[in-house]
């Protein structure tokens, strides 16, 4: 495979999964970002247990996603219920805290990041197949009693806490389960790129994860998918000298596709009209009718 | 003792700073309901064109604090539109979370356009003259510059200014009670859409002062600025109570303080996290603010 695809079809399963990181607590109406700081601090631990401790992939990945988890819950606790901005402004001053100790602690290869992460075999179909994994789980999770309990939350809080959902314990879980993935994602990300510098688990991460997000649609799980590579493939069939403006073109699109269509290029009814479509499709190629 | 003195001056410089920041940012939140997370960065963005100005004028202070000012002023207004269409489209309160997302949008356009573009994407530094470094006050081994004196000052009759249009004149009546209550504001006879224009241009105007003081008190400005500024006003109105105008009054001050008083005593790379970590606590410990929140 050209390595030049084998980076695009990495790096999109785990934008993919890093979008779905914001998408689950936003089913709550929590603008969170803290998943960023829990890849980040995952994937300099599953560097630095690789090289000094020789700990196998399939270990590192377990510790990452435990670490990740562990990283989101003990905030959760204080924030699974708070308003949208407070969840903003932690997630956001963690990732610089966490940016600031990798910036400052030698082990952690400082500015110059850490380099030599080891290659694992396998790793783009382990990415999918992981990628798959956790798109059941959100897609089950969405049509669960816990899902459309979310999505009252969504709507109005009052009227959840009068039907009697813990709102703040929906949030808990809903952020720790983002801050696993993203702890699983960031173990992923250090085997597939080799190394890493503490910039790319910055702001910049944050914003091309909120347009993906947003361009996509915030309403369903499906908009990541395709907004995921479309975003992350266009600016590379652009001439090279429009790359380093990936992040105003992000910018631009999101501001665009936020005020012409405010639900996303995927909402709830493209997906219902496309379920639909495929069902009278497959009908038809089968014969069977419901 | 000096030193303790040094970094309170130096730390209520630099709150009046913040202050003035988040005393526009909760303007534009409750005149025209919406949280402009990009405004620090319209600031910085200010900051560059009166480093530009400086430039090409040979110096000429005068002609730069103007552009600066004007250049935040009509930025400001120039977003106006698009957060009005979005306002538009949406009654409902919550959706005050969009203009959010918006801003941001906006503020990763300012910060790509300044690493990219502006200086060849490198820090700029303002000329010696203009910054004001040289020492004012000395106490021993310590000083206090110019800049910083000037930066108080300025800031203390920008802050005091501010407070007394907004408490002592029709104006800043006709701001409090859109923000109490934008409904019966409108019964009374409050153009509510010209006074939403009237906070952009006036949090515009407090942006431009605010980059001619931060380009005085720090010397120099890079595309990263707006993005530690902005985390920082967001915390600052956060932990005082979104849309609360006295407690960011009070949070600013503190921020700023506690902040030069890290910098003094602690090594420089973390003076910053110590400051958010301290942010961190307040907001995790009282997530809707310490003085409450006004929307």
């Amino acid at each position: 495979m050209p390595l030049q695809l084998y980076y695009f079809l990495g790096l999109t399963a785990i934008f993919i999964l890093m979008s779905w990181t914001i998408y689950l607590p936003y089913r709550v109406r929590q603008l969170y970002f803290l998943p960023v700081a829990c890849m980040s601090a995952s994937a300099y631990f599953g560097a630095i247990a690789t090289q000094q401790w020789g700990w196998p992939f399939a270990l590192v990945l377990i510790a990452g996603i435990a670490v990740g988890a562990l990283f989101a819950f003990v905030p959760a606790l204080l924030i699974g219920g708070s308003p949208l901005f407070a969840v903003v402004i932690v997630s956001l001053t963690f990732i610089f805290i966490v940016k600031t100790v990798i910036e400052n602690v030698g082990v952690l290869g400082r500015t110059t990041g850490i380099f030599g992460i080891p290659p694992v075999e396998h790793l783009l179909l382990i990415t999918y197949i992981l990628l798959i994994i956790v798109g059941f789980f959100i897609y089950r999770f969405e049509h669960s009693s816990l899902g459309r309990a979310a999505a009252v939350v969504f709507v109005d809080k009052d009227v959840a806490a009068t039907l009697g959902i813990n709102i703040k314990g929906l949030g808990m879980l809903l952020q720790t389960v983002a801050g696993a993935i993203g702890g699983m994602t960031g173990v992923i990300y250090a085997f597939l790129m080799g190394s890493l510098f503490p910039d790319f688990f910055a702001f910049a991460m944050v914003g091309t994860l909120i347009t993906m997000f947003f361009v996509g649609g915030y309403t369903n799980m499906w908009g990541v998918i395709v907004s995921a590579p479309a975003l992350w493939g266009i600016p590379l069939l652009l001439p090279s000298v429009v790359h380093p403006w990936r992040q105003v073109i992000y910018a631009v699109l999101l501001v665009v596709i936020v005020l012409v269509r405010p639900e996303g290029l995927i909402t709830r009814r493209t997906v219902r009209n496309v379920a639909n479509k495929g069902r009278a499709w497959l009908s038809r190629l089968t014969g069977i009718r419901k | 003792m000096n030193l303790f003195l040094a970094q309170l001056i130096s730390g209520l410089a630099l709150g009046s700073i913040y202050v003035l920041l988040a005393t526009g940012f909760n303007l534009m939140l409750l005149v025209a309901r919406i949280i402009q997370f990009a405004y620090p960065h319209f600031v910085v963005l200010s900051m560059y064109v009166c480093w530009y100005v400086l430039r090409v004028t040979n110096d000429n202070i005068v002609l730069a604090i103007l552009a600066a000012i004007l250049f935040a002023v009509f930025l400001n207004i120039v977003t106006q539109p698009i957060f009005r269409h979005l306002m538009r489209r949406r009654e409902e309160e919550t959706d005050i979370n969009i203009t959010f997302i918006v801003a941001l949008g906006m503020s990763m356009i300012v910060t790509d356009v300044m690493s990219h573009e502006l200086n060849e994407g490198f820090a700029i530094a303002f000329p010696e003259a203009w910054a004001g470094r040289e020492a004012f006050i000395r106490f021993g081994l310590v000083t206090i510059s110019m800049g910083e004196i000037f930066t108080l000052v300025v800031g203390i009759i920008a802050v005091i200014g501010f407070f007394y249009l907004l408490y002592r004149m029709k104006l800043g009546r006709s701001f409090r009670a859109i923000a109490e209550e934008p409904y019966v504001a409108r019964l009374v006879g409050i153009p509510v859409t010209r006074m939403g224009i009237y906070s952009y241009a006036i949090a515009g105007l407090l942006g431009g002062i605010i980059a001619v003081l931060l380009s005085l008190l720090l010397g120099s400005a890079s595309a990263g600025l707006g993005e530690m500024v902005a985390l920082k006003v967001l915390a600052v109105a956060i932990v005082a109570g979104l849309g609360n105008l006295l407690g960011g009054l009070v949070c600013g001050l503190f921020l700023g303080i506690a902040e030069a008083m890290v910098m003094g005593y602690f090594p420089g790379s973390w003076s910053n996290a110590i400051a958010f970590v301290l942010m961190l606590v307040i907001v995790l410990a009282k997530p809707h603010g310490l003085f409450g929140t006004r929307v």
